[in-house]
């Protein structure tokens, strides 16, 4: 009893989560809650609860095959929990599907918009009618509890098991075209998967593989429910399973290496790169489980049996990963790792999906010769009303209700766990990345820089060669607000005589800070790219003597007090110097924000110097207003900041 | 204008002024590029910029934009048929259609299409070669915009003629080759350079085959497939079946035998 308590508490805590992430997956988007970006379109939810779930549920028509097709009736035992696995299986991937497409309603736009050179079209299609024969395939088992009992149930289940051959037919047609056709999903991006993953039959290695492995799931969920339900397992016809999975995989590793070492591909194992690592230890699991099982005594038992299942569980899924994640290709700096709410949305799923298995076995007849011996195990029907125990002092329920206490609460827990863990960015869907501004660096002419930064000598050498400051006092700024390199060079003193001298520091220093002769740009645009607010409430409140004040800035008493329905700075601060010709001060939209300083200096400078050139054409070419004027000679200063695909990026 | 049309970028004459990134953000309404999380930088390809401008080391500038490939595997790749090529040359986008499966962004061997992330009910993202502009008789916007000649529009055919023209005038100041003449199966995007541009795309070496065309070696196979998988089963299934009828009949008739034997 106490392992399902535990199992079942655990897996509802996981469910409960998995609601949670749920209301904010849809409510905020994928960009708040996953770790996917441009450059990873496919995360974790495509590469297990698709690809790895639809190969996971392999064993349904491997299992049907053998039982109704070839006709080895021993292994009818196997039948039905295989399945029903296949079919929570199909159903769990359908549901992670749903996380992930950016418009899930769309779902369905496959059956009317038939696109036949698509291959995930037919992946589609292929999943929809094969989750419609598994479930038609179990139904029978459904319909035979107690409650369908009606005549009708009674004629469509015998309808359904005169349907019972084709089906299984049309289930083993539908799992070769899709399970294949999951690996022929890559063949059109042979520049973005590694060689040692790319090949034009990817698809047959997708088939066998998920062959093998739907072998192996059929192993490990038998020994577990004869775990969890207390089953005895007939290790005999699992080690018979086991000789032929480690003979399909055995094929499947072989046909691999053949098909690399055919087209030459097979020298990228010995380039030492880190793919070539994963490579090994991909195929060394599969590997290490086909050896395993090729020893009677290990698969004959139970622990064995377990190791070498799982062992190559992980290889076959690690295939899955390393062709769609891990080593498809992508800028260096892009790199991507799942979000918590991925992660906790592919264990919620699995552990739905294995909460309906487990009540699916408790209620039906899934393990048709053990489920009369052993009692359903809710079905304790004891005392009917709650029981005091004087010793103890705890209030002794019957279990049914105390079974629903427990894992609505660990439901609950893990729900509550989960609202407290979301990230403000999830919770208030903000995106800004904070990029704080750095503040120029300043070199005077001739000195040698002590900041030791290459291109700022290198500047300094330029500058002095074209004999343009050759005096001690030149002042530069060198304006690099992100340290990314870029960096513009400003000779602030020689604009100021150009603009006129003292009299002239308004046309850029529109705006000081309270009892400052002059503030610098950055202290008011403290970031790269986003809005600062600059708006100090709390000092107004005081200069306006407290609530008497209010209506000064708030002049609609009916309004709501927001920053859109008071007036703007320029009502009160009239000595403000106002929108000059240079500096258009958007007061009406932007009440106390002060734009980035990206969008700042490029509005400053760029306005006034397009201006120049279009007032005096004569003295200034074209090019004094475009980009390169103030950011040339910095070529070779941010090549570390090249991109988007640079050739270091790839391979 | 049925005949398909392409954009030439002469990448020698780019000075990196970003006015074709201006034209485009207000042709489609683009609004401010801001740091996020799913972009490598603030001047990358994004929902917000659908084309930008690379800086290269030395002062070279290559323009970044959907290639508008001759046979895309964006299209080929879409499940609902969201996008598609028209003749006139733009790869065009109905997000009517579109289910957010993002394939196209994966198939993409220049990683052009951008998701919009941001949206809780996000789209696909990508330059349309301003596909509503064409239709009026207009140029793209890039185009109209570019002050340097560096950007050329025109009939894919004469677009070619004039890069081969070019590179033939001033063989000193291209690398004789024009860049999406051929490579998996030509792009109406034509580059000419005096860089080598193999960083646009995500190896060096893009084969000549159009991607379409490998998918389709797989995919033609399933009508074979089914019908093969189909049959083979079906007579599997029959054959065993039959034996063990034959078998069963065989053991009752054995059984038969044995008890009228011991009866008489």
């Amino acid at each position: 009893m106490t392992r399902e308590k535990v199992l079942k508490s655990v897996l509802w805590f996981f469910t409960g989560i998995l609601a949670t992430v749920t209301v904010a997956r849809f409510l905020k988007g994928l960009g708040a809650t996953t770790a996917l970006n441009d450059a990873t379109p496919w995360g974790l939810w495509i590469a297990f609860d698709v690809m790895s779930g639809v190969a996971l549920a392999a064993g349904g028509f491997m299992v049907a095959a053998t039982v109704y097709i070839f006709g080895r009736k021993e292994y009818t035992p196997f039948a039905r929990p295989a399945i029903l696995t296949a079919f929570l299986g199909y159903a769990a991937v359908s549901v992670g599907l749903l996380y992930d497409l950016g418009i899930p309603l769309h779902v369905w736009h496959p059956i009317i918009y038939q696109q036949y050179h698509s291959v995930l079209f037919e992946v589609g299609i292929c999943v929809m009618l094969y989750l419609t024969v598994l479930f038609l395939e179990f139904c029978p088992v459904i319909l035979e509890h107690s409650c369908f009992r009606h005549p009708l149930f009674r004629k469509v289940h015998e309808l359904l098991k005169s349907f019972a051959i084709p089906l299984v037919v049309a289930g083993i047609v539908l799992s070769t075209l899709h399970q294949s056709s999951l690996g022929s999903l890559f063949l059109i991006t042979p520049y973005r998967v590694y060689p040692l993953w790319y090949s034009p039959i990817i698809w047959i290695l997708f088939l066998i593989s998920a062959a093998g492995l739907g072998l192996t799931v059929v192993i490990t969920e038998s020994l577990f429910s004869s775990w969890f339900f207390r089953h005895k397992s007939n290790l005999r016809l699992l080690s018979h399973l086991a000789r032929a999975a480690s003979v399909i995989l055995f094929f499947y590793l072989a046909l691999r290496l053949a098909d690399l070492a055919a087209r030459g591909q097979l020298g990228w194992v010995l380039t030492g790169s880190w793919q070539a690592l994963v490579f090994v230890l991909e195929l060394s699991l599969v590997a290490l489980a086909v050896i395993l099982f090729q020893s009677s005594r290990i698969r004959t038992s139970s622990v064995g049996l377990s190791i070498g299942a799982l062992l190559s569980i992980a290889g076959v899924i690690g295939y899955r990963f390393n062709v769609s994640i891990v080593t498809f290709s992508r800028p260096e700096n892009m790199s991507y790792f799942p979000s918590w709410i991925e992660i906790v949305v592919t264990l919620g799923i699995m552990a739905g999906a294995l909460l309906v298995f487990i009540f699916f076995v408790e209620h039906l007849a899934v393990f048709p010769s053990e489920s009369e011996v052993d009692e359903p195990a809710f079905a304790h029907p004891s005392a009917s009303l709650a029981v005091n125990d004087p010793l103890t002092m705890r209030l002794l329920l019957p279990e049914s209700i105390a079974a629903v206490r427990r894992y609505s609460l660990a439901a609950l827990i893990g729900a509550a766990l989960a609202v407290s863990l979301l990230s403000e960015n999830v919770r208030s869907g903000a995106f800004d990345l904070k990029e704080p501004v750095s503040p120029p660096l300043q070199v005077t002419g001739s000195s040698e820089p002590s900041t030791g930064v290459s291109s700022i000598t290198r500047l300094l050498a330029v500058f002095r060669e074209r004999q343009r400051y050759e005096s001690d006092s030149v002042r530069l700024f060198l304006i690099d607000g992100n340290r990314n390199g870029r960096l513009v060079v400003f000779d602030h003193d020689a604009h100021a005589v150009r603009l006129g001298g003292q009299a002239a520091c308004a046309t850029c220093h529109h705006e000081n800070l309270p009892f400052r002769e002059n503030t610098s740009c950055r202290e008011c645009h403290r970031d790269m790219y986003s809005q600062t607010d600059i708006f100090r409430h709390p000092d107004h409140v005081q200069k306006l003597n407290g609530n008497q004040g209010c209506v000064r800035c708030h002049t609609e008493p009916g309004m709501i007090k927001t920053r859109d329905t008071s007036l703007s700075c320029g009502t009160c601060h009239t000595r403000r110097p106002e929108a000059s010709r240079i500096i258009q001060s958007n007061e009406e939209g932007l009440k106390g924000l002060a734009p980035g300083y990206m969008d700042a200096m490029h509005n400053l400078c760029t306005r006034c110097h397009r201006m120049m050139v279009e007032e005096s054409p004569a003295d200034y070419e074209r090019a004094f207003a475009e980009c390169a004027h103030c950011h040339e000679e910095q070529g070779s200063s941010y090549v570390h900041d090249l991109g988007p695909y640079s050739a270091e990026g790839k391979l | 204008m049925s005949q398909a049309m392409a954009i030439l970028i002469d990448v020698t004459r780019c000075t990196g002024c970003e006015a074709c990134v201006e034209a485009c953000k207000e042709e489609n309404d683009l609004g401010k590029d801001l740091p996020r999380r799913w972009k490598q930088r603030i001047d990358d390809l994004s929902a917000t910029r659908y084309t930008t401008i690379t800086r290269r080391p030395d002062n070279h500038f290559v323009r970044q934009l959907c290639r508008h490939c001759l046979e895309p595997a964006c299209v080929s790749a879409c499940i609902v048929g969201a996008l598609t090529k028209t003749e006139e040359g733009p790869v065009i986008y109905d997000p009517d259609k579109c289910i957010g499966c993002r394939y196209c962004m994966m198939a993409c061997p220049y990683g052009i299409p951008r998701y919009d992330w941001e949206q809780p009910t996000p789209f696909v993202k990508k330059c349309t070669l301003c596909y509503p502009r064409l239709q009026e008789g207009l140029l793209p916007a890039c185009v109209e915009a570019c002050p340097y000649d560096a950007t050329f529009f025109g009939p894919r055919i004469e677009m070619l003629a004039e890069a081969h023209r070019l590179i033939e005038a001033e063989p000193e100041r291209y690398l004789p080759r024009v860049y999406g003449e051929y490579e998996i199966g030509g792009t109406s995007v034509l580059y000419i350079s005096d860089i080598p541009l193999d960083f646009l795309s995500f190896r060096p070496d893009l084969g000549n085959e159009p991607l379409p065309q490998l998918t389709w070696a797989a995919l033609s196979k399933v009508p074979p497939i089914v019908a093969g998988v189909g049959c083979i089963m079906t007579g599997v299934w029959w054959v065993v079946n039959r034996r063990m009828q034959l078998a069963e009949e065989k053991h009752s008739r054995d059984t038969k035998k044995e008890q009228d034997g011991s009866d008489s």
